[in-house]
């Protein structure tokens, strides 16, 4: 019943750990062709897995797991697509209905435990709920603003015979959607953004999420609008585009700071408005004399920023809407680009390699100069994932994925391999560090046994890096627990599970090993060892205004 | 002698924190995960739970769950706006300023045989025994917060008191 269902949602890969109360299901998998299941090795590699998977093709991931410690172990993949509006439908087996609350082997309150961290679930204890739970559970997590749903299914129900139904009519009378876009709110912010001296738009993951990138551009290049995109935006908005401002946040460019914080009316769309991305909230955007947000979630509305002029709305029809209503625009906005173009020039993203050790740069600029805007980029989380997000130029959406709100490290290597089964068409790099890499490492099997296409950049610094630096800049210089160097040597790790890797450690050896990795069919990994003390810049101070950022000491 | 504290008035309530409650009334699917749903919202958006009070809905499968809330470091309207992104919430109806009744309800055992001062506040004999009289009483929070203040000159047995319920007032 479950399958069939799943079947009739069009679900292609299933993520996914077998055990004692979801037995009833694998029993009859065989028997369903159309559903491929790829074997994790552990559950939480799986719900990152679909994950990936979700946020390269744009469909629900699905993940399977049975009761007790299967489901727990999704707890943190669960949290991860919660954070980042990731559309995933986890289906867990629970102990027999008549055996819940009795503390039987491997039972858990997975609805307690999961709760916070999905958009929805479900206890499912009668058959005939299963056809409807499942239908909705798929609306639920794929519309509006999209979310990781948990179905938890008792064993008993799992092999219970019924008839078999097709729930064709849907509704869910306490999920409200929001997608009528408010005519009058939406004039009113296009002439606001046209008429200021100094505007800017900040895009985030809800742009890519409801596909706008083409509508913002229309709007940003009517309105001659500055656009600079969140760490999980990054795409809705061409990096090389004269009106891009590339990144904002604690770890944004340096324009793009000062963009925001001289901006006189600041339009935020498809975004959180998180402590990422404000820093200290009393200091942000403290010329802003018009805040303007679009978000499909009205809670969002005032939850970290209140917004003069407010659109609950999908991204796509609200630009669609505003667009028409740009007008004139203000006669100083030649002036105001100018400036932005003056700070880009003494704010740039720059870096030295003179000290004779490798540079996470060098990799990366190599690595886009192969890959152009061709390849997937996952990245791990740390210093790792602001290089990755600062030193490629991403063009369009879809491009980079990385765990951005929950910032779950381990997340790179699975979501690759969820990303490369969701396009199989297009490369897909992993980017992680030494750190996150083992967290998951036992994922490799996955990505070996299905011959994936997925190559690892390992950037290896024998570190925690970004702790160490936040310890080194913030903490009093104290390194405390950051030190890695007892690791496993990595090449001899995917010897032993079976993929070839190379270890570099020079600026030379960087194009060969690109070179042998992109003639290598399968999964490849590089031990890039890099520069242990390198940092990632600008950095603003924990606890301090966005103006306050601090580039690289020798630019300083 | 029992004592209580009106619920009203916390120690800590200064008067800006009397202004972070609100008063709300949400139509609810009644279901196994709905309250825990609800809470949880409650507790992970940092509020705080001041009153509560659930029962029944006019439509069967629905209940009502009246609410006061303090919202803490969020914005006022965070509470509604929470509440309503639960799928097992169907309706949020915030009447915080709104002229209302809003009603409470207290059960008290008291040793004292003179009950005239409670009888004349609007007080109701449920039973009598030989450890002393139940009386009901049902009024606004002060109302029953001066009831129960009257209630300790009494000599309370026991005391419970419910969460209020609410409904705007039509003029």
């Amino acid at each position: 019943m479950v399958l069939e269902a799943l079947e009739r949602e069009g679900v292609e890969y299933i993520f996914g750990y077998p055990g004692g109360a979801n037995l009833p299901i694998y029993q009859h998998l065989h028997e369903h062709p159309k559903l491929k299941h790829i074997l994790v090795r552990h559950e939480q590699g799986a719900a990152h897995m679909a994950d990936g998977y979700a946020r390269a093709s744009g469909k629900p991931g699905v993940v399977f797991a049975t009761s007790g410690p299967g489901a727990l172990n999704l707890v943190t993949g669960l949290c991860t697509a919660y954070m980042d509006s990731v559309p995933m439908i986890a289906i867990t087996g629970q102990v027999n209905s008549t055996q819940v609350g009795r503390d039987a082997f491997q039972e858990s309150d997975v609805i307690g435990a999961t709760s916070s961290v999905t958009k929805h679930s479900y206890l499912v204890t009668k058959i005939d709920q299963l056809p409807r739970v499942i239908h909705e559970a798929f609306h639920i997590a794929t519309t509006g603003r999209p979310g990781p749903v948990l179905i938890d299914i008792c064993k008993d129900v799992q092999q219970a015979d019924a008839e078999r139904v097709t729930p064709e009519f849907l509704e869910i009378p306490g999920y409200k959607l929001n997608g009528h876009v408010d005519l009058g709110h939406a004039h009113q912010a296009a002439r606001a953004l046209a008429a200021a001296e100094r505007p800017v738009i900040l895009a985030g993951h809800g742009v890519l999420l409801s596909h706008a990138e083409h509508e913002l551009r229309q709007f940003a290049e009517a309105a001659a609008a500055p656009v600079g995109t969140t760490l999980l935006g990054i795409g809705a908005f061409p990096v090389k585009h004269p009106l891009s401002l590339h990144m904002t946040g604690f770890m944004g460019t340096g324009w793009c700071l000062k963009a925001v914080q001289n901006a006189d009316v600041l339009m935020m769309v498809g975004m959180r408005v998180d402590d990422r991305v404000t820093a200290k909230l009393s200091e942000f955007a403290p010329n802003a004399k018009t805040f303007i947000h679009i978000d499909i979630d009205g809670s969002e509305m005032g939850k970290n920023v209140r917004p003069h002029i407010e659109l609950v709305a999908d991204a796509r029809l609200a630009l669609e809407a505003m667009l028409p209503h740009v007008g004139a625009l203000n006669a100083d906005r030649g002036k105001w680009l100018a400036q932005i173009d003056a700070w880009r020039e003494e704010h740039p993203l720059r870096y030295k390699h003179s000290n004779g050790q490798l540079q996470p740069q060098d990799v990366l600029i190599d690595m886009y100069r192969r890959a152009r805007s061709e390849a997937i980029v996952v990245a791990d989380v740390g210093q790792n994932q602001i290089w990755a997000a600062l030193w490629w130029n991403y063009d369009r959406p879809g491009l980079f994925i990385n765990s951005g709100g929950s910032g779950t490290m381990g997340f790179a290597l699975p979501a690759a391999i969820g990303a490369k089964f969701g396009r199989p068409d297009l490369p897909v790099w992993c980017v992680a560090g030494e750190g996150g890499f083992v967290m998951t490492a036992q994922e490799l099997s996955v990505a070996v046994e299905h011959k994936l296409d997925v190559k690892i950049v390992l950037l290896n610094n024998f570190s925690l890096g970004m702790v160490r630096q936040f310890q080194d800049d913030f903490y009093g210089g104290v390194r405390s627990q950051v030190d890695l160097t007892h690791m496993p040597d990595f090449v001899k790790l995917c010897e032993a599970y079976g993929l070839p890797a190379l270890r570099v450690e020079k600026f030379e050896d960087i194009a060969p090993s690109f070179d042998a990795a992109e003639r290598t069919k399968g999964p490849f990994l590089i031990d890039f060892r890099i520069d242990p003390e390198a940092n990632v810049y600008p950095i603003v101070p924990l606890g301090k205004g966005l103006n306050e950022f601090r580039e690289a000491p020798e630019y300083a | 002698m029992l004592e209580i504290k009106p619920q009203q008035a916390a120690p800590a309530a200064t008067p800006k924190g009397t202004d972070r409650i609100r008063v709300l009334s949400v139509i609810v699917e009644d279901g196994p995960n709905t309250l825990t749903k609800v809470s949880g919202v409650i507790r992970r958006r940092g509020f705080h739970v001041r009153g509560f009070s659930v029962g029944p809905s006019r439509q069967p499968g629905r209940s009502r769950i009246t609410l006061e809330i303090d919202h803490g470091h969020a914005e006022a309207d965070q509470v509604r706006k929470q509440l309503e992104r639960l799928v097992e919430v169907l309706e949020v109806e915030d009447l915080t300023g709104d002229p209302m009744h809003s009603r409470e309800l207290v059960v008290a055992t008291v040793a004292a045989s003179d009950l005239d001062a409670l009888l004349k506040k609007g007080a109701r004999i449920l039973s009598t025994a030989s450890d002393g009289t139940t009386v009901e009483f049902s009024g606004d929070g002060d109302e029953v917060s001066d009831f129960v203040h009257e209630l300790a000159r009494h000599g309370i047995v026991d005391v419970v008191r419910s969460g209020p319920v609410v409904m705007r007032r039509t003029e």
